[in-house]
């Protein structure tokens, strides 16, 4: 048994010197080789390490929308354009109007806040960042306009600004929460859809725990760290 | 949404990328395989030397048109050489070391096929060393190898290891435009690893439809009566071209959701036309028969030539247009 393995690897070694000798006699080949190694490197190197996302970032804050109490006003959208200073017609929130008739509910989406947040990594500016409290960042002096992550964004949370040429998102009006403050969407939510809070405060945590709350879209796997819906019916 | 964000400019900078790296690759397979030297005249070593540089600057000119802070403060720009786990950074870093190798070649094929040239820009410098006492001085303070005159310069061996370098760079930068797009999950279409191999051999494609059909024929029409193998290898990336933009949209179908829809934006949308009449028409089906033809018979004729080069061209541009404006987003 064990002699007929070895007849086999000098066997492999012949065919592979054979290979090899043919290989460089033949410039043509080689460069068609290099040219399909190159490709299959380049291909699949590329899938492998951007398919393995970086290590997901924990966030401090949660905030909860229970979609059975939004109406839809658009409140927190409004809130959120004085307070950053937005056109009407560009916002960090969009409220998307679900089912028809009498099931009709709504749903406001912006930035999630993701623990493996595409934006991040495709920055190649490195515009883009993490917080050390998980909430994910623009540096508007640093974006220079490219617009990757505006395109790498599946919630489309991202608004690009011609006037500056930066990208921008919901920042979960950070300046206010790290004081001990509140967003200005949940500030100004009418029917108090939105409750925002610590991961470990007593409120955020039992609603955590109920089980009712769920993530967007978890099937694209970019990980929210922050926005936690609670869906109707839920 | 992903449509919004990036539109013409960067559909035809993934062509411009594409085309300029094909037509490098021609010309330095011409060159390495010494093909470019079995006769005095090889346009399309020279066409690929003298446009891949201008091809690839124009497209990078148009990028950073499309930045917005970046473009009114350059000085942002540098930041984008930073960030190692982007596409983006890393084709920046392939698009800076290939430019510069694109003008370099092509520096050394006008200094090597146009003497002339060279007499001409000596007896200017003559001129000016005559003016300024410093510069023959500034001559003198160069190591002695550099100091080399044109006419004795190894061109050969120093386009031999230009041309090496480069295809490397050539095959990076064509695969970078796929892989660009193929890492953006939000948009299903383009998610997909054989994005990266099909804009490979886009732009092998247009690279000989470009460096080989168009400006070979134009230059030197009887070219196709010397290298009667070309029509065979042309077919061959315009079929593999054919198969992977069917697998592609194949498997987007078959994957359901947005990217089925994107597909059939392409198929049967508003521009299935633009679709089916210049890129499978006109860029596809057209060259294919023109080569077939062409190989059968061991020539070309000149006005085919020149239609099946401008064919494959405009093919290599609308499909990396459709596949930018099909872009349909994950539905929330």
């Amino acid at each position: 048994m064990g002699q007929g393995h070895e007849h086999q690897a000098v066997d492999a070694a012949e065919q592979s010197i054979i290979t090899a000798n043919s290989i460089a006699t033949s410039r043509r080949t080689f460069l068609k080789a290099g040219l399909t190694g190159g490709l299959l490197v380049a291909v699949g190197g590329g899938w492998l390490s951007l398919s393995q996302a970086l290590s997901k970032v924990q966030s401090e804050f949660v905030l909860i929308i229970d979609l059975n109490k939004c109406v839809g006003c658009r409140a927190c959208e409004k809130a959120c354009n004085q307070r950053n200073d937005l056109p009407e017609d560009k916002s960090f929130i969009r409220v998307l109007a679900k089912g028809e008739g009498q099931d009709r509910w709504f749903l406001p989406i912006q930035c999630q806040h993701c623990g493996k947040a595409p934006c991040e990594q495709v920055c190649p500016a490195k515009a883009t960042y993490y917080h050390p409290s998980g909430v994910v960042l623009v540096n508007d002096k640093v974006c220079v306009g490219c617009k990757y992550c505006a395109v790498a964004c599946p919630y489309d949370a991202r608004i690009y600004d011609e006037h500056t040429g930066v990208v921008s998102k919901c920042w979960l009006c950070l300046d206010w929460v790290l004081g001990g403050g509140k967003p200005a969407c949940v500030q100004s939510c009418l029917r108090g859809a939105r409750i925002f809070g610590r991961r470990g405060d007593t409120e955020i945590a039992r609603i955590l725990a109920s089980g009712r709350t769920q993530i967007l879209h978890p099937e694209i796997g970019t990980e929210p760290g922050v926005l936690r819906y609670i869906f109707p019916g839920t | 949404m992903a449509e919004h964000h990036w539109g013409w400019l960067i559909a035809i900078y993934l062509f411009l990328g594409g085309m300029g790296a094909g037509s490098f690759m021609m010309a330095a397979v011409f060159e390495l395989s010494g093909l470019r030297y079995e006769h005095d005249f090889c346009p399309t070593a020279m066409a690929g030397a003298g446009v891949s540089g201008p091809l690839i600057l124009v497209g990078v000119l148009l990028l950073v048109f499309d930045l917005g802070a970046g473009l009114r403060e350059p000085w942002r720009i540098p930041l984008m050489f930073t960030n190692f786990g982007s596409v983006m950074t890393w084709g920046i870093w392939i698009l800076t070391l290939f430019l510069p190798i694109c003008f370099l070649y092509g520096l050394l094929e006008l200094m090597h096929n146009q003497p002339g040239i060279m007499v001409w820009v000596r007896k200017r410098l003559r001129l000016l060393a005559r003016r300024w006492r410093f510069l023959p001085r500034l001559w003198r303070l160069l190591p002695r190898p550099l100091r080399v005159m044109p006419e004795v310069l190894p061109y050969r061996w120093i386009k031999r290891i230009v041309c090496g370098a480069g295809i490397v760079l050539a095959v990076g930068t064509a695969v970078y435009t796929g892989v660009l797009l193929s890492v953006v999950k939000a948009v299903p279409l383009w998610n997909t690893p054989i994005l990266p191999a099909l804009f490979l051999v886009s732009a092998i494609s247009t690279g000989m439809g470009l460096s080989f059909d168009l400006a070979a024929t134009l230059a030197l029409p009887e070219i196709h009566r010397r290298y009667t193998a070309m029509p065979l290898v042309h077919m061959f990336f315009i079929g593999l071209e054919v198969v992977l933009l069917a697998l592609f949209l194949i498997v987007s179908l078959s994957r359901g959701g947005e990217a089925a829809e994107s597909a059939r934006l392409i198929l049967i949308g508003n521009r299935s036309v633009v679709f089916w009449v210049l890129v499978i028409g006109f860029g596809m089906v057209y060259p294919f028969m023109v080569h077939v033809y062409a190989f059968a018979r061991h020539s070309h004729g000149f006005l085919s030539g020149i239609l099946s080069g401008a064919g494959i061209v405009i093919a290599g541009l609308f499909v990396r247009y459709l596949i930018v404006a099909a872009a349909i987003p994950i539905t929330m």
